[in-house]
């Protein structure tokens, strides 16, 4: 019969209820669906990585005879070692304007087991005519190919072609970038493309030798030693850079998004677990309050003080089951377009979303226990409460003069009901400060879903149009000399100005801390790409030293006036590191960097005045023919337009702004859930005391002036308070977020605390609707009844 | 007869403040199985205070007593539960009916945590109110609503019922209806049945009558010829 009780006292405030299990829904929403794909992304991948070998370590040379490969077996510490050829090559689509890119990674095929197998999801093996290649399916079906058709390419100079004998992906090329500099993969512009090695070599002038190098480690080997070793080895052929499995840009990205959706999926979770659980609290020690002569009369029956905590906690417990199973269910079907949606982007072959039962097991658990616990706090009253005292109703609060009156010029200021608001906040603080607290967390919610709003937008276009503003940036395949690079650019037709930058890789290192990061060697007042600090005035490069980004300072934990030492195989003596001072560190939201003056940048290099790219303005009527000059020439890597990126940018913020969206409703009902149920439980709570007034003659809307008035009243201090916590939660979200690709700056918003203040006070307008209709509804005689 | 309650000397106080009440004081009675029992006093006389301790809903701060030979007044919360669970039934003044269960289900309700329930329906049917079963507490008038009270008190089939002004927010006739149906229940099943009130009137259909006043039990009549409650008039 209890049971029956419950359900029946939970119908009868199903709204609070409800309002209080959407929130939890919410939460387990995003915690089931986050887990779910996180555990199948995971697990295909490790079996993605385990049957195709994938390699533990890689470097890059200038060339090594094919040869010399199998002496590096038996460097200590190697289980297999394999060359290859790695070259980029542009494709030519008939028709198509644009740059599209192939790397050409060259296999063996007779290996059987080799270290970064192609997995073929469809075709057939490569031909003996050589003259096919498997291709990687994301680029494969961007650009609607179709196996058996040739592609053409340019590969020094020369127009060759291959037949697409199969579809493929690799484990290096699940995440597929161009370059560093590109926030996306974009398959339709580049792919990989798998070419035997007898057929790859006779495309390229390093005939019979390797440009890359991929190896395992034996069992128990450390990487570090290895790298040691092999460095020795390899210095011989050129090594331009040799790093483990976790610096390997594919895998880097793959983890980092992996590890994020783990933050978000504990973090986000656990916050509207929170908010639901202090509902929940409220609402529990609310109800057993107004239901003491109840929890009395069941005592006095002979109910043991066990049962009726039981009795109470089912509550909480039944809210917590309804909110586990549901969001679970919602969450695993959510998983299914979340899943697909990072198909878009990983190539992982097997990539399924696979209903989880444990995680929809975990989800109700979580939720019982954040219900439990805070069913268990809300009810906790029960067992001290004696039964004979239960039965004699409350001694009503005493009232008395509060502080606030001794304000005069205030006082004297509020009519009866705001002077009656003001005395009861001060006699019920605990009732008052739940509803501040509730207006702080609704205020902090939505301010933080803004503020992600406008700072992503900042984060992505200031890097392109207040610090890139170059029109081209031309990449070169190999640092060439300065003067040569900008003599030749300046008089192509068109140009307005040419500047050129090296983009050197280096380590930089402090104490023990250690970061891989691409330094900027930038010309000194450059105009092209600017370098702002965070009231975006230009810096200065200084003459030496360097400047840093923000991330880069706390990932080094470095300050102005650190030393660094920088190691870098671009440096005339690799072995003899140089030492940089932090000269400045300044804010950078897209990308990790390092910044020096140009020239300061060449002599520390010791190679001469050497540069790795070129930023051009150009008039637009020429851009066309710049591509159609440079594209095939063998001293530049690729053409990036500033106009297209920023479009490429628009397309992918305007997906996100469903998010947002998403985010910023996800806020209003949080909020409505806090304030809806503060305003109906005042209102119960309070029904005699609403009553009494109605029945002195006041009208309920003057009623409702009284509330309205103590809800306003606590709503300033409440969104006050939700300035700092919204930045506290921005700061947390922004650690959890932050990467190599993305930094997220964890400054409010300009116009959040605004727009979060606008829908706080409509949420808070909305629960007052509610509340009229409950004071409209009063019954008089039976609130002014004796006991309940 | 046996003895039900035996108490000596009982005290019952409350400290306010620097002041000590004492809503009760060197009360001592029996009470025997299948007695009607009236207690009279006026208002803050110790009557619920007293009510309160014999139900073992609240410990006496002096003296013994004892329900049988078990010691009440050293009980701990456990056996005092489980003796309101098993000995006790109580009716309000004001009912105190689960407002969120139907009369049926009230009554259930404390027919589930019983030893030896009576039968659910039987109990309804004998207050009156078998076509109204399915009726919450706020569709029923306060007179049923105070039957299925007693229903759901005597459902239990406790050896004691007690009674606080079960009366006190009734009517005349519903009034005798309810003594009636507790005077039945004290002769039919063999019960002692005790009835607070300040209503002088109803003293004349106990067994004996209780008199407090200002916290002592100031004396005990013995009626030798109860009237019927329907020939009891105010």
């Amino acid at each position: 019969m209890l049971w029956r009780k419950m359900l029946r006292d939970l119908k009868d405030n199903k709204g609070m209820y409800i309002a209080c299990a959407v929130v939890m829904v919410i939460g387990l929403l995003f915690f089931t669906s986050f887990s779910m794909v996180l555990v199948n992304m995971e697990e295909a991948r490790n079996n993605f990585y385990y049957y195709q070998n994938f390699a533990d370590g890689f470097a890059e040379v200038k060339a090594m005879p094919v040869g010399e490969v199998e002496r590096l077996r038996f460097v200590e510490g190697i289980k297999d070692i394999q060359g290859r050829l790695v070259k980029d090559v542009r494709v030519v689509f008939p028709g198509r304007e644009d740059n599209v890119y192939l790397r050409l990674v060259s296999v063996d095929p007779g290996l059987l087991n080799p270290i970064n197998g192609v997995r073929l999801e469809s075709g057939v093996p490569f031909d003996e005519q050589g003259l096919s290649m498997w291709i990687d399916s994301k680029f494969y079906r961007a650009n609607g190919l179709e196996l058996g058709a040739e592609v053409e390419f340019v590969a020094e100079g020369k127009k060759r072609s291959l037949r697409i004998a199969g579809v493929g992906v690799s484990p290096e090329f699940i995440y597929a970038m161009r370059s560093a500099g590109d926030l996306f993969p974009k398959p339709e512009e580049f792919g990989i493309a798998y070419v035997p090695y007898q057929t790859m070599e006779t495309f390229f002038r390093e005939q019979g030798s390797v440009n890359s190098l991929v190896f395992k480690l034996a069992p128990g080997a450390d990487y570090q030693a290895v790298e040691d070793r092999l460095k020795l080895e390899l210095k011989a052929y050129g090594l331009k850079s040799i790093y483990p499995r976790k610096d390997q840009a594919s895998h880097a990205i793959l983890s980092e998004e992996l590890e994020q959706l783990k933050n978000m999926g504990r973090s986000i979770p656990l916050i509207f677990l929170g908010v639901a659980s202090i509902i929940l609290y409220i609402m529990l020690r609310r109800m057993i309050e107004n239901q003491r002569v109840q929890i009395g009369v069941l005592k006095a029956m002979g109910f043991t003080d066990k049962e009726v905590v039981l009795h109470y906690l089912s509550y909480a417990l039944v809210i917590g089951a309804a909110g586990g199973i549901a969001g679970g269910l919602l969450g695993a079907m959510l998983s299914g377009p979340y899943t697909a949606m990072y198909r878009l982007y990983f190539n992982i072959p097997g990539l399924e979303s696979r209903f989880l039962p444990a995680s929809l097991l975990l989800s109700l658990a979580l939720s019982l226990l954040f219900s439990g616990i805070a069913g268990y706090r809300g009810c906790r009253a029960v067992l001290t409460l004696e039964p004979a005292e239960a039965m004699r109703p409350r001694s009503p609060l005493p009232g008395k003069s509060v502080l606030l009156e001794k304000v005069t010029l205030f006082w004297n200021a509020l009519n009866v009901q705001g002077k009656m608001a003001v005395r009861n906040l001060a006699r019920n603080k605990g009732r008052s400060l739940f509803i501040a607290v509730g207006m702080t967390f609704t205020f902090a919610l939505l301010a933080m879903s803004w503020s992600m709003w406008e700072l992503s937008e900042r984060m992505l276009f200031d890097q392109f149009e207040k610090i890139e503003i170059y029109d081209v940036k031309i990449n070169l395949s190999q640092p060439l000399d300065r003067s040569l690079v900008e003599r030749e650019l300046s008089g192509f037709p068109g140009v307005k100005s040419v500047e050129s930058k090296a983009e050197i890789p280096v380590t930089l290192i402090n104490k023990w801390k250690k970061k891989d990061v691409v330094l900027l060697g930038l010309p000194a007042g450059s105009e092209l790409h600017r370098v702002l600090d965070a009231d975006y005035r230009q810096v200065q490069l200084p003459g030496s030293g360097v400047v840093i980004s923000e991330r880069l300072a706390q990932l080094l934990d470095a300050g102005v006036g650190t030393e660094l030492t920088l190691e870098s195989l671009m440096l005339k003596e690799p072995d003899s590191p140089p030492k940089v001072v932090v000269a400045g560190i300044i804010p950078q939201y897209v990308g990790v960097n390092a910044y020096m003056e140009l020239e300061a940048l060449q002599d520390m290099l010791g190679q001469g005045e050497i540069v790795t790219a070129a930023m051009l303005k150009i008039d637009e009527r020429d851009l066309s023919l710049l591509h159609e000059k440079y594209r095939d020439a063998a001293a530049i890597a690729g053409l990036e337009d500033r106009a297209k990126m920023l479009r490429q940018l628009r397309e992918l913020m305007g997906s996100y702004s469903a998010t947002v969206y998403i985010m910023l409703l996800i806020g209003m009902v949080v909020g409505f859930a806090i304030v809806y149920n503060t305003s109906v439980i005042s209102v119960a709570e309070r029904s005699r005391e609403l009553a009494s007034m109605m029945v002195l003659g006041m009208t309920p809307s003057e009623v409702l002036a009284v509330i309205a008035f103590e809800q306003w009243f606590l709503s300033i201090f409440g969104m006050l308070g939700g300035i700092p916590l919204a930045k506290l939660m921005l700061v947390g979200l922004a650690r959890s977020i932050s990467n190599d690709v993305y930094t997220m700056p964890t400054a409010l918003g300009m116009m959040s605390p605004a727009v979060a203040a606008l829908f706080t006070a409509f949420t808070i307008w909305i629960g007052q609707r509610a509340a009229a209709q409950k004071i409209k509804s009063l019954h008089l005689a039976d609130a002014l009844k004796v006991a309940e | 007869m046996e003895t039900l309650i035996t108490a000596r000397e009982i005290g019952k106080y409350y400290r306010m403040g620097e002041v000590t009440v004492k809503a009760l004081q060197g009360v001592s009675f029996e009470l025997y199985e299948a007695e009607f029992v009236v207690i009279l006093g006026p208002s803050g006389s110790g009557k619920s205070t007293l009510l309160n301790l014999i139900g073992g809903m609240d410990k006496a701060s002096d003296g013994e007593l004892y329900y049988g030979n078990t010691p009440l007044h050293l009980a701990d919360a456990r056996t005092l539960t489980l003796y309101r669970r098993s000995v006790v039934g109580f009716v309000f003044q004001f009912y105190n009916l689960i407002p969120s269960l139907t009369a049926y289900e009230n009554v259930s309700l404390s027919a589930e945590i019983a030893q030896q329930p009576l039968p659910v329906r039987e109990m309804l049917e004998q207050v009156g109110l078998a076509d109204r079963l399915q009726h919450f507490p706020s569709q029923l008038s306060g007179g049923e609503q105070q039957r299925v009270a007693l229903a759901r008190a005597m459902v239990k089939n406790p050896r004691m019922l007690l009674c606080d002004e079960p009366t006190g927010a009734l009517d005349y006739n519903t009034s005798i209806q309810v003594l009636r149906l507790l005077k039945e229940f004290c002769g039919t099943y063999g019960k002692t049945v005790v009835v607070i009130t300040h209503n002088i009137a109803i003293a004349r259909i106990a067994d004996r009558v209780f008199y407090l006043k200002d916290g002592r039990l100031a004396r005990i009549e013995r009626n030798e010829n109860p009237l019927p409650p329907e020939k009891v008039t105010w």
